[in-house]
Order: structure tokens, then sequence, then C-alpha cells
């Protein structure tokens, strides 16, 4: 009985999470300029198209540039809070933690409305640099998070260790704890990144012409002209995705690894 | 003058007193254990020496210099932590090379130190292997290593052995204790083990509810223990609870059935101790001045060479003895007599 439960749970699951997905990918193969049912022939032209086209280029590669520059910033953001925040006392650890969080809790609305007009304030609104910014700012708790799990897996005696023979704070840290906690900063990062590259709410707030990013430009395609060529990004997108989670399963499993 | 002086040493947590008022000295060279049950404050103790815990009150000295408030980094000590501690990211070889890398000593040294404490713990052949690719005992030795490598002034151990069992145990104390007359060094274990604080260590600080009852050598504390705790916590005992009184020509111990003269001592109540080899078994009194009280046998524990008999005298506690084996064990409800000196029996105050 409880297998036919799990097995219908899984699939019923599966079907929900996948199928929309799987349903919308030979889309992108359809010679018609229609997103309709039946296929009226194969064609690789729209991938042709998407990867030639400047909106589409410039797109990705200006979602490319702000992704990885907010994953940077929220690698060191995100890690050194959450290295501090293991140092300090229980107590206050709840409250930093809470504090550091808030981003992940905020509407992405209020934070893109908050972002535009404090940015323009400071006249540093539109463009990139703001992007990178408010990015960094949403990818920052995802950081910690990783990151403040992987320490908090770490035996307090490694650095007890450390110290009795005669290493320093930061010596420690750099031969010691880093090593052991990369797992936790590379898992971050790469949160980080692709919470920075879907991002649309907040880029729509601060985006200039100049820096549409993927998400803008197929939220902007959706709804002027519906072409296979947005189901070609998408497919390109779920495949970026894919290749993502495989990368995290790898990186959980060093994690898991040096503990047995 | 001695190598390590502890003073007065007072360790709070809240309204918890872990440690009262410790106060030790322990001469350069020696391995001592400090030996408690859990929760007497021996591992305090050992963390405060390592400088991991900061005192409530009283202070520390090496060498007659107050390190009280030096941390742990500056002080030379080596750690074995019970659990290892070791490096999981780094191999053999480079956990017993790093507390020379911190010390930014010379390749060539460097090489050189770890080969000859990797011929020391006998490791030689698992210089490239990682910590989880060896046994339990071979990560004790490399902790031992790591912790020796920077020749450190003293040599702390936190219950090192707890996680191996009986056999390797018995093999690795043998091991420590020929390491530590190589090298000389001042070690300090922590224990809640008595067997095997007797075993390695030239003196036990034997600890309880955060205090030293007593300090002296395995025999001392075996012979002469200050306290009732001490009497039982090293090895088997036998206490009686009595009175002592003013007699014919001197002073007399009344116990359960019987009555014996002690040496001089304070009058009123009292205990005396007998350890169980000192009670002898035999069928019949003998007529030689010695105490022989009637028992019977209630359960006994046969282990090749003897066995031990728990005797139930007709009043008082029962009575531990050894008795030898060669001839088979009594049975149980075996009336006999159980019979010892007056001199082998020792009064606690």
């Amino acid at each position: 009985m409880s297998r036919v439960i799990f097995w219908s749970t899984v699939t019923f699951c599966t079907a929900f999470l996948a199928l929309p997905l799987l349903l919308v990918w030979p889309l992108a193969f359809n010679t018609s300029s229609f997103l309709t049912y039946p296929l009226e022939g194969l064609t690789l032209d729209w991938f042709h198209q998407v990867l030639t086209q400047p909106t589409w280029v410039n797109a990705f590669l200006n979602s490319l540039k702000v992704a990885v520059g907010a994953m940077a910033l929220a690698l060191v953001i995100g890690g050194l809070a959450a290295t501090g925040v293991i140092l300090v006392p229980r107590a206050l650890q709840v409250v930093l933690t809470g504090l550091f969080v808030s981003p992940l809790i905020v509407p992405s609305v209020v934070v893109g409305v908050a972002f535009a007009y404090a940015f323009g304030r400071a006249g540093i609104g539109g463009g990139y640099f703001s992007l990178v910014l408010a990015h960094a700012v949403l990818g920052a708790p995802l950081v910690f998070l990783s990151v403040l799990t992987s320490l908090r897996g770490l035996d307090p005696n490694l650095d007890l260790a450390g110290a009795s023979m005669g290493a320093s704070r930061s010596f420690r840290f750099r031969t010691v704890t880093l090593p052991l906690a990369l797992p936790g900063f590379a898992a971050g990062a790469l949160f980080a990144f692709i919470t920075s590259f879907d991002e649309v709410v907040v880029a729509l707030f601060l985006a200039d012409p100049g820096s549409t990013t993927l998400p803008i430009a197929l939220f902007a395609g959706l709804r002027d002209r519906l072409q296979p060529s947005i189901v070609v990004v998408a497919v390109l997108l779920s495949l970026m995705s894919l290749l993502f989670l495989a990368l995290l399963r790898r990186l959980q499993m060093r994690v898991a690894a040096p503990k047995s | 003058m001695s190598f390590i002086e502890i003073t007065q040493v007072s360790k709070h947590y809240g309204a918890f007193q872990a440690l009262h008022d410790v106060t030790l000295s322990i001469p350069k060279g020696e391995f001592v254990t400090l030996l408690g049950p859990s929760g007497s404050g021996k591992t305090t103790l050992l963390k405060v020496l390592a400088g991991f815990e900061p005192v409530s009150s009283g202070g520390v000295l090496l060498e007659g210099r107050d390190i009280t408030r030096v941390p742990p980094e500056k002080r030379n000590f080596g750690l074995v932590f019970q659990g290892y501690a070791l490096f999981p990211h780094m191999t053999v070889e480079d956990n017993i090379a790093y507390p020379l890398r911190v010390r930014r000593r010379p390749r060539g040294e460097i090489a050189e130190r770890v080969g000859a404490l990797l011929k020391l713990v006998q490791l030689d052949r698992f210089a490239g292997r990682k910590p989880h690719e060896l046994s339990g005992g071979q990560q004790q030795r490399v902790a031992l290593a790591r912790a020796l490598v920077f020749k450190p002034d003293l040599l702390l151990l936190d219950e090192p052995m707890s996680a191996l069992d009986k056999k390797l145990r018995h093999d690795l104390q043998e091991e420590l204790r020929a390491i530590h007359r190589t090298l000389g060094t001042t070690f300090i274990n922590v224990t809640h083990d008595q067997e095997e604080a007797m075993h390695m260590s030239d003196r036990i600080a034997v600890m309880n509810q955060g205090r030293v009852e007593q300090f002296d050598t395995a025999h001392a504390l075996y012979r002469r223990p200050v306290s009732r705790f001490v009497a039982e916590f090293v090895g088997k005992s036998n206490i009686f609870a009595g009175r002592i009184d003013r007699g014919g020509g001197g002073q007399l111990f009344s116990g359960p059935g019987f009555t014996m003269p002690v040496p001089d001592c304070a009058q009123g109540e009292a205990l005396a101790l007998l350890r169980p080899e000192d009670v002898e078994i035999a069928g019949q009194a003998p007529m030689d001045g010695r105490i022989a009280l009637p028992v019977t046998v209630t359960s006994s524990t046969y282990s090749g060479d003897r066995a031990l008999y728990t005797l139930s005298p007709p009043t008082g506690a029962p009575i531990l003895a050894y008795g030898s084996a060669r001839s088979g064990v009594h049975p149980d409800g075996a009336a006999l007599f159980a019979i010892f000196a007056p001199e082998n029996a020792i009064v606690l105050d």
C-alpha cells in the first residue's frame, strides 16, 4: 500500500512540475511560426535566429555580466556574514541570521521599488551597477545560509586543534575552515548566480534599455510577438538549469564525503 | 621549582562551579593523569591548561611565568583531542607538518621532523593516506605525532583511548609510555579509566566534583587513599563502617562483627578499608591473631588465574575477596571464613 502511495505521489508531482516544461519544448523545433500543436515539421531555424539576433545575444550577455558580478559580491557579503555569525554567542546568532536572511522574505516588488528609489536618490540608478548591487543583496542570503550550514557541520575541535598548534585565527581560516567549507561557498555562489540570472521583478525596476537582461527580454518578447524563438530561449535556460542542478548535486556529495 | 604550578584555580559556569580552588604542582618530565568520573572537572582543568577556557580565579604558572591569560596559540602545548580532530582534507604527512608550517620552518627541516615522527609512531607507510582511510588506532597515533612534532613544552591528552577497543588500548598505553620515556616531555592525560591511569602515570590526580581529592603515585592512591571516594574509585574495595575507641593498650576499631587494633588516630566514627587481595578465604578459622569472619558465598566470578568472591557476613555489607581457583571455585552458599590481618586495614577519617 505504501508503495502505491509513494509512486502515485512521485508520478503526480513529477508530472505537475515537469509536464508543462516538456510540452513546450517540441515547439522550439516547429517549422510553423505559431506556438501550436500539431507540429508542422522539424527545424533548427529558430535556434539559429536566437543565436544570431542581437537582441537575444545582448540580453544573454547582459544577464551573464550581471549574474557574475552579483555572484561575486554576494559571495563576499554572504560568506563574510556567515563566518562572522558562527563566532558570536547563540542569542546574537539568531538575531543576525534573521537580519541577513531578511532579503529572502521581503516581496521582490517592495525590494524593486526600494532599490529604484534609493539608487535614484544616490545617483546610481539604472544600468549594470545598480542591477549587480540589487541582485547581490538578493543572492547574499543564499550564500549566507549555504556557507553557514557547511560551517556548522565542521567539527569545532578542528579550529581548536589548529590553535593548539600555534596557528593564528587567519591562518586557521585559510588552511582549515575555508578548504573544508568550500563546497558550501560553491553551492552558495551557484544559488546566487541562478537567482540573479532569472530574476525579473527587481530587474524590471532597475534595468535601462542598455542593460536589458534575458528574463526582461523574454518577458517583452512574450507580449510583442509570440514566436518559437521564445521557446528556444526557454529550452536553453532549462538546459542551463539542469547543468547547475547536476553541479549542485556533485557539490553536495563532496560535502557529505569527508564525514564518512 | 615545579614545571607547571596550578594555584587555586576556580571555574564557574553561571551558578555551576566546575573547579573549586584546584592547586597542583607538576614536576618537569612527569606523566601525570587527571582521573575522575564524568563531571569531576578533569576536562575543564585540561581546557584551562590548554588555554581554551578562561579561569574565574586563580592562575597557572609555567616555569614561574604566568600563562593564565596567554591564548592557546601562544602556549606551545601539544594537544591530543578525544576525537583526534585530524584535518580531514590533509594527508597524514600534511597533518603532522601543520604545526611546523605554522612556525615557518624550512622545507628540509619539516620533511626531516615529519619523517622522524612518522617513524616514532610507526606510520611510515601511511604518510600519503587521508585520515578517513586509517583505523581508529592509527588516527590516534597521527594525532599524537602532530601534537609532538613541534617539541611542545607540555603534551595534553584528552581521553585519548576512549574510542578504542580494549586490546588496542592496552598496546597504545604501552606505546605512549615508551614515547614518554624516549622524549622526556611532560605529559598530562585525562581519563575516567582508573586502570589506564595506573598503568601509564607517574602520578595521578584523583578529581571529584571539581576538587583534587588526592595527587600521588598509583601505589600511594591504592594503599593509602585519603578519602572514601579515592578508595572506591581506585581499585576494588571493602569498606567497613565502625568506630574507634580507646581500649586496653591502644586504640580499637569496632566494625560489624569484629574488633581490631588500629594505629593512633582520631576517635569516633570511622571507616576501615580492606582491599580484596588482603582477604583470605578458608574453611577454618586460623589461630594466629588474624580476624576471621564467618561468611557464605553469594556469587563468584572466575577468571582463570583466580576468582573474585562476593561473601556475605552475618552483619554489615558484603565482602569482596580474591581466592585461588587452582582446585575449582567454592560453590554459592558455601560456608567459609573471611580472614584478614589488622595491619592490612586502612583507616579512613
